[in-house]
């Protein structure tokens, strides 16, 4: 864990791509408490990112109100209660959407990145 | 938003402080665990907490993230400053009851009148698809409606091609016999489709069928729901009886729904309407040309008032040939059902009283918003340093509005209650002028209007404190004395102030001009005795008086049957009492052109005296006057008046005029009469205001009448009327007294019209003053404990007791001088609204207005005298040390 995190190289998460981070953690992953999720999330970033891990928490809620994710109570490796979540059936589908998504945006861009003229 | 998503912000409205505990619990966890990570990759456990904690991020940032995230912020917003807000009221209870109370009042009494407003003038008529019914009219002139004969309802019945159903109606009365008591009920005759007009199914039995109005079909009658409850108990089986009606059996058929026709009262003074019988028309009455006839009709669906004016027009047109010479310039008119239910005046008053009781609750708001611009300038440091935390100006706006919001919903649910006695002491008082179908409740809509009010009333007086330009900077604000308030607060309280005496003097200006009003009508002359005479009406039966000589014969009976009793001084008899109306007739004077249509009294030889009515020349009545004798009439000081300048008859005494007068039993005739004397006028119509009619009196005894007005003068009314009554039973057992009324309760009915309207307006202007004295009040009392410093200072510098009291009350006489010009000039702009209701009084009366301001500035200066002798107690040595 490098304690250099104010390297001008790192960007922040591009908005809106965190739900889709979230999603796609607990689907590889399983269920998870939310410091896993935010820490995985830095170590596949590989510091690519810079990310304020309590961030993640106003997108969890946001997931867990639409549906995409589910809680429950459980104790972490400190003994302390903390939520545990995991990906739901619709948050499932929901991660192919954004996935989908994410790519034809991406196709998108690159196709205008690519032609000249 | 998903629909899903939407609940869910809902609901984390209610769970706030779970949400907080949780997000707390976990933050805390995540922060753990991070450091349990750090100090196992080589930290000390203070660095770890450092890096974990930076790791995170702002904590109480993403806590306020977390907060848009989950809930709707605008509304936990609103409701922690709701909470704030009945925290501060709670905080300072005086003012809180002080400003609900006055909140209350103004709210309740503009919901009170505005049930009265929707009840008269909004809400649909109590019958299904009502903008189809409609009158029909016989229209003398393009101004004026008469009801219609026989033979011209007939055809508009038969030969239109517009109505669905038509139906003609007319007032009747009958003495029926119930619990062994002869009870007179006032009724209806109408055609047998007169229920498919209002579209009323029977709550019981039917209405008429097809047939039942045609000569032959047996007697049936319908009951109203009133009438069934109140004089038969509500009993089912009266259905399967029959009821006497002046003697002649009838079928009860049917009793009619509750609500719609159980106020249906003709005039004022009458009972309302408990039964109605199918018309028959005789053969007599179809040939002759009385007219007598009130249609009403039901529109075909799709079919405008337009369109069926037009139908009449041809019916009419069709008719040229049969209508009399006089008539020929007449015509038929459709009018929408409630166009004359409502009469001008009662509108008028109701709209007046409307607008003052808005004047009203605006000065209420206008006090409120000061007593809140006063505990603002407290609270200004508070606003700035909120601003310079980062609140944006909306933010703080909102938190105003929102506490006011507070206040205003509080003053809105005891206003509901205020309006609730309101209505309940004022509605008995009210239905006599009003139309029956009306219906005056505390329904949804009146709530729903409380509720607006409320509303914009607390918009109007949360806004205003923002009008002020805030402090431009924290530390300036910061600065300002602790109790200081700004110099715009003070020009804007003042401002206020002005307004209310100014809106205050208008009312009064408007509640004294209809005072004046009010006591000239008092002071009209009757021109009959008031005091001590007892009326009452008798009707006698066609069955058992069929004829002019039996009636004749029992009024002589009656009257000195009556007259002996003990307490009895004098006894009329009249067809109408006094400001009951008369008949009116078209008096020819022979050999001259033209007619004149004169009211036309049948009155007895104890009429006069009785009234004391001055026979001015010539001689009264007399009970020589009677059938057989020669027609003799006696003319009032008016009729000679008009006969001398029309007519140049200038000693109308034993003169011969022709009377149109009607039959015993129904047409009418021409008969040459003899003027044999002239009395002085009496007021025969009920509105006072109107100008002096022209009437001729003719003896009872030659043209008898089944309804009959008895008239008694007596020496003490309590006592007399069971020997009355016992005078009339032994006569006839049958006859029931119904209606028994002093003079002095027909007069006082008489001008309830212009009595409750300019008291209720009275009573508002009052309101309105206190109102105002207490907002002059306010901002005095306040300036006073702003200055104490100042005051003290320039007592102690030798300022006398007198100069202090003086600053203090010039402040409240140029407050009040201001507040009374204004108020004056809008007064006068405004009073013209008066001029219809005013009698004898112009708006612009000086006396009107001198008393008006007058009273406004003895009020405000009683209010400025508290406080400006306060002022002068104030302790100089006390003052200068403290602050506050």
């Amino acid at each position: 864990m490098s304690r250099d995190d104010t390297s001008p190289a790192k960007t922040e998460v591009p908005y809106g791509t965190l739900d889709l981070l979230i999603l796609k953690t607990l689907d590889t992953m399983g269920t998870m408490h939310g410091y896993s999720i935010a820490r995985r999330i830095e170590q596949v970033a590989e510091g690519l990112v810079r990310l304020s891990q309590g961030s993640i928490y106003p997108a969890l809620i946001r997931l867990e109100q639409q549906g995409w994710i589910s809680t429950r109570w459980g104790v972490s490796e400190t003994n302390r209660k903390v939520k545990f979540y995991a990906l739901t059936r619709a948050g499932a589908k929901q991660l192919q959407v954004e996935v989908t998504n994410w790519e034809n945006a991406n196709a998108l861009v690159a196709r205008f990145l690519e032609a000249k003229s | 938003m998903s629909p899903r998503r939407a609940f869910h912000r809902l609901l984390a409205l209610v769970r706030f402080g779970r949400h907080e505990r949780e997000l707390n619990g976990e933050i805390q966890a995540h922060l753990e665990l991070a450091e349990r990570d750090l100090r196992a990759s080589g930290l000390s456990p203070a660095e770890a907490r450092d890096v974990a904690r930076r790791q995170f991020g702002g904590i109480t940032q993403m806590q306020d993230v977390h907060r848009d995230s989950r809930g709707l912020r605008w509304a936990e917003n609103a409701i922690k400053d709701a909470r704030y807000g009945l925290a501060s009221l709670t905080r300072d209870p005086l003012f809180a009851l002080v400003a609900i109370g006055v909140l209350a009042l103004g709210i309740g009494a503009n919901a009170a009148m505005f049930s009265l407003v929707d009840a008269l003038f909004l809400k649909p008529l109590p019958f299904p698809n009502p903008e189809r019914i409609v009158r029909v009219w016989e229209a003398p002139s393009p101004t004026s409606v008469n009801s219609a004969t026989p033979a011209d309802f007939l055809a508009m019945q038969e030969r239109n091609t517009t109505f669905d159903a038509l139906s003609a109606e007319t007032l009747t009365s009958a003495t029926v016999t119930i619990a062994g008591e002869p009870t007179r009920l006032e009724g209806r005759l109408v055609s047998a489709t007169h229920f498919q007009v209002f579209g009323l199914q029977p709550f019981l039995g039917r209405a008429f069928v097809a047939g039942e109005d045609q000569p032959g079909a047996s007697p049936v009658v319908v009951l109203s729901h009133a009438a069934w409850r109140n004089q038969f108990g509500a009993d089912p089986r009266v259905l399967d009886r029959e009821l006497l009606l002046d003697g002649v059996p009838h079928q009860v058929v049917g009793i009619l729904p509750p609500g719609s026709f159980d106020r249906d009262v003709a005039r004022p003074g009458d009972g309302p309407a408990a039964f109605w019988k199918p018309l028959v028309f005789t053969p007599r009455q179809l040939d002759a040309s009385e007219h007598w006839l009130n249609p009403v009709g039901r529109l075909r669906p799709g079919v405008t008032i337009d369109q069926a004016q037009a139908d009449m027009l041809r019916v009419r047109a069709g008719l040229a040939d049969v209508i009399p010479a006089w008539k020929k310039d007449w015509s038929f008119r459709v009018e929408p059902f409630d166009a004359r239910l409502i009469d001008d005046t009662l509108r008028q008053s109701i709209a007046i009283a409307a607008i003052a009781v808005v004047l009203v609750l605006l000065i209420a708001c206008a006090n409120i918003a000061n007593l809140l611009l006063a505990k603002g300038a407290t609270r200004a440091k508070e606003m700035a340093v909120r601003s310079a935390l980062g609140a944006s100006r909306g933010r703080l706006v909102a938190q105003l509005l929102t506490e006011c919001l507070v206040l205003c919903a509080l003053g809105g649910l005891a206003g509901v209650l205020v309006a609730r006695v309101l209505m309940d002491a004022a509605v008995p008082l009210l239905p006599a002028s009003l139309p029956f179908t009306s219906e005056i409740a505390l329904d949804w809509r009146v709530l729903g209007v409380a509720a607006a009010i409320a509303l914009a009333v607390s918009l109007v007086i949360g806004l205003l404190p923002s009008l002020r330009t805030p402090p431009d900077s924290l530390t300036s604000a910061l600065n300002t004395a602790s109790r200081g308030s700004a110099r715009g607060t003070e020009r804007l309280s003042r401002a206020i102030v002005v307004s209310e005496v100014a809106v205050s003097l208008v009312l009064i200006c408007g509640a004294l001009l209809l005072f004046r009003s009010l006591h000239n009508l008092q002071q009209v002359d009757i021109g009959v005795r008031v005091d001590r005479v007892v009326t009452a009406s008798i009707d006698l039966p066609l069955a058992a008086y069929p004829d002019a000589e039996r009636a004749a014969a029992f009024y002589a009976a009656l009257a000195e049957r009556v007259g002996s009793v003990p307490g009895v001084e004098r006894v009329g008899l009249s067809q109408d009492v006094p400001l009951g109306g008369a008949g009116g007739e078209n008096l020819r004077v022979p050999g001259r052109e033209g007619q004149m249509l004169v009211g036309f009294k049948r009155v007895d030889a104890g009429y006069f005296e009785t009234l004391d009515i001055p026979v001015l020349a010539g001689r009264g009545l007399r009970p020589e006057d009677r059938e057989g004798a020669p027609r003799v009439i006696v003319i009032n000081q008016e009729l000679s008046r008009q006969l001398a300048s029309r007519y140049d008859v200038t000693n109308p005494v034993g003169a011969k005029v022709t009377l149109a007068s009607p039959h015993y039993d129904g047409g009418t005739g021409r008969v040459e009469d003899l003027i044999v004397g002239v009395i002085q006028d009496e007021r025969i119509s009920r509105d006072l205001r109107s100008a002096r009619q022209p009437a001729a009196y003719v003896s009872l005894a030659q043209i008898p009448q089944r309804q009959i007005k008895l008239i008694v003068r007596v020496a003490d009314l309590a006592h007399v009327m069971p020997g009355v009554r016992e005078a009339v039973r032994q006569l006839d057992p049958q006859l029931a007294l119904a209606r028994i009324e002093t003079m002095e309760q027909i007069k006082t009915r008489s001008l309830a019209g212009a009595t409750q309207p300019t008291w209720l307006i009275g009573a508002f202007a009052l309101v309105a003053a206190l109102l105002a004295a207490l907002g002059l009040y306010g901002i005095l009392s306040h300036t006073v404990s702003q200055r104490r410093q100042e005051i003290a200072i320039r007592v102690a510098l030798g300022a006398g007791p007198s100069r202090v009291l003086g600053d203090v009350l010039r402040r409240a006489i140029v407050v009040i001088g201001i507040g009374l010009t204004i108020g004056t000039v809008g007064a006068l702009s405004l009073a013209r609204v008066l001029r219809s209701l005013l009698f004898n009084v112009s708006p612009l009366d000086p006396i009107a207005f001198a008393s008006a301001a007058l009273v406004m500035a003895a009020i405000g200066l009683l209010a400025a005298w508290i406080p400006a002798a306060r002022a002068t107690r104030v302790d100089a040595m006390t003052a200068m040390r403290t602050d506050t």
